[in-house]
């Protein structure tokens, strides 16, 4: 396994960061901006900041082919023109901050999970020229942490403060096809609620995702578990719902590789690999490889500057440094690239200002 | 109406939005079954009687998988006092290789879960001085369930058995066991 390529861009934290489909491109959520990081040779530079934004932006998304969107209480689509990065103004109809947002793999709509308890759906209106939402609000009791688009762009699950991972449906006539019946139900009006999961210890859910086939879900929750949720069909008891409760801090986001296998990261600030399946999971191990070069090769220290490090900090050795790619807490990861389900590369960011890029 | 304190009105009891109408009974699984007090006494019993066998493995077991999540105040009260007395009565040697084999078991993870929630009880319990107030003591778990006991002298010794249950409980269950007791809404 090759070593990760870090990229140490500030000293603040990523909220959320996306890269364009060609990889050329990398937007990262900063404070009240969105700044974009172009590609040149080995490095990113600063290229562009998106601004507009009045308070702090909480997610961005970049659409493989079309624009993307940054969020606080109204969200912007930004689509590029020769002039530069044009914004349109989405109306949410929110009154709390929208906390996480993505594009439908349609690209014609894009979900934001807020903190009002709603769920909003954007997409655009031709007629109008303008781009609307629609809200999912029922059974929400809180606030939404995270969403995930199921393959169709249809099927959307949502993680929530109330402890519970939900799978809707957001059918919107005239901008979906109607999609096949799966695992999850056949007929899918907007607002359905296709399931509903809440695991024995309950903590609120920080990530979820589904399989790359859309017919198993797993959602990571602050009580340092996994659960991956297995349905059966419409309106019946799941056919396996198998969780694991990690010895470790709990994982803020994850991304399928395959259909068996699940690469997880939160505040450990590192990654670990799960695998399983319906009979049951387990974590295998860190993606981290220990030993870097660089890393914990301890340097001969002479006896002078011993006793000068422990005068001035009272230590021998300055161990501030982890032993992990990222200093801090890890809050995103994504796909970087991949063929038929199964990840070649991923990349992560977090609060330390670092986005990495593994390879599996 | 004008004499009506406006400062004072909790206006979080009117809007129905307000997170401090959030309905917590829906963090909780929908099956716990309700244990009563005599129940759980009857258990004590059984598990006292392994605990003389010197059986204190499956003492602790059998403690650990039958929480009375359901139960009053006096039924889990009870219940705390077993699982007390349970890791008292077992040598420090032994704590270990105990936790080891439950760990490995099927379903352990669970039981080491509701053994550190024990834990915790238990110290919010004999850290409690007879005479305070329940204000001003520091809850450092968020749990809301002290109440006050004369724990006064044997206080000290119980607190030491609990410490040394809980490092060797972190060494096997790691820092994601005492997460999941802070998120976890059945209360012991």
């Amino acid at each position: 396994m090759p070593a990760p390529e870090v990229h140490h861009l500030f000293h603040h934290p990523i909220a959320d960061h996306s890269f364009s489909a060609d990889r050329q491109t990398l937007a990262v959520a900063r404070d009240n901006n969105v700044e974009l990081y172009g590609k040149s040779g080995s490095n990113f530079s600063l290229q562009d900041e998106l601004k507009g934004h009045d308070k702090t932006v909480t997610g961005v998304d970049i659409a493989p082919e079309t624009g993307r969107i940054v969020t606080y209480r109204n969200a912007y689509v930004w689509e590029p023109s020769p002039t530069g990065w044009k914004p349109t103004l989405v109306l949410l109809r929110i009154n709390r901050a929208a906390t996480f947002v993505r594009w439908s793999p349609s690209e014609r709509k894009f979900a934001v999970g807020s903190g009002a308890r709603v769920i909003a759906i954007c997409y655009f209106e031709e007629e109008n020229d303008w781009w609307v939402s629609k809200h999912l609000k029922k059974p929400i009791r809180s606030t939404i942490t995270t969403v995930a688009w199921h393959p169709n762009s249809v099927l959307l699950a949502a993680g929530s403060t109330d402890s519970h991972a939900r799978v809707f449906s957001s059918f919107i006539k005239g901008v979906d096809a109607r999609p096949e019946a799966s695992v999850w139900g056949e007929r899918l009006p907007f607002n359905t609620v296709c399931g509903e999961y809440l695991n024995n210890s309950a903590g609120w859910v920080h990530g979820c995702a589904f399989s790359p086939s859309g017919n198993a879900l797993a959602f990571t929750a602050h009580d340092s578990s996994v659960t991956i949720v297995y349905p059966s069909g419409p309106d019946q008891d799941p056919k396996a719902v198998v969780s694991i409760s990690t010895q470790l801090l709990p994982f803020l986001s994850l991304v399928w590789n395959g259909e068996d296998e699940i690469i997880a990261a939160g505040y450990d600030c590192e990654a670990y690999r799960l695998q399983g399946n319906e009979r049951g999971w387990q974590i295998v191990g860190s993606m981290e490889s220990k030993g870097r070069p660089g890393m914990g090769a301890a340097r001969e220290e002479s006896a002078l500057n011993m006793f000068r490090q422990m005068d001035l900090k009272g230590k021998a050795k300055d161990d501030t440094q982890l032993k992990t790619v990222h200093q801090n807490t890890i809050a995103t990861i994504r796909i970087y690239d991949e063929a038929g389900g199964a990840i070649r590369k991923f990349s992560t960011s977090g609060v330390d200002g670092r986005v990495a890029i593994w390879s599996t | 109406m004008a004499a009506a304190n406006w400062r004072t009105i909790n206006i979080d009891l009117y809007d129905p939005d307000s997170s401090a109408n959030f309905p917590i009974a829906s963090l909780l699984p929908s099956s716990i079954p309700t244990t009563s007090a005599s129940e759980v006494q009857s258990l004590a019993g059984q598990i006292k009687q392994l605990l003389r066998g010197g059986d204190t493995e499956g003492a602790l077991r059998g403690a650990l998988e039958n929480v009375p999540y359901g139960g009053d105040s006096a039924a889990k009260e009870v219940h705390l006092a077993t699982v007390v007395e349970i890791l008292q009565s077992t040598k420090q040697s032994d704590m270990s290789p105990m936790l080891s084999r439950i760990y490995s078991s099927e379903g352990g993870t669970e039981l080491l879960d509701v053994l550190m929630k024990y834990l915790y009880r238990g110290m919010s319990h004999s850290s409690q001085p007879s005479a305070s107030t329940r204000a001003q003591s520091p809850q450092p778990t968020g749990f809301s369930q002290i109440h006050s006991r004369g724990g006064g002298e044997g206080g000290g010794q119980t607190m030491s058995v609990l410490l040394s249950w809980h490092e060797k409980l972190v060494e096997i269950a790691g820092a994601g066991c005492i997460v999941r007791v802070m998120t976890d809404r059945r209360t012991v």
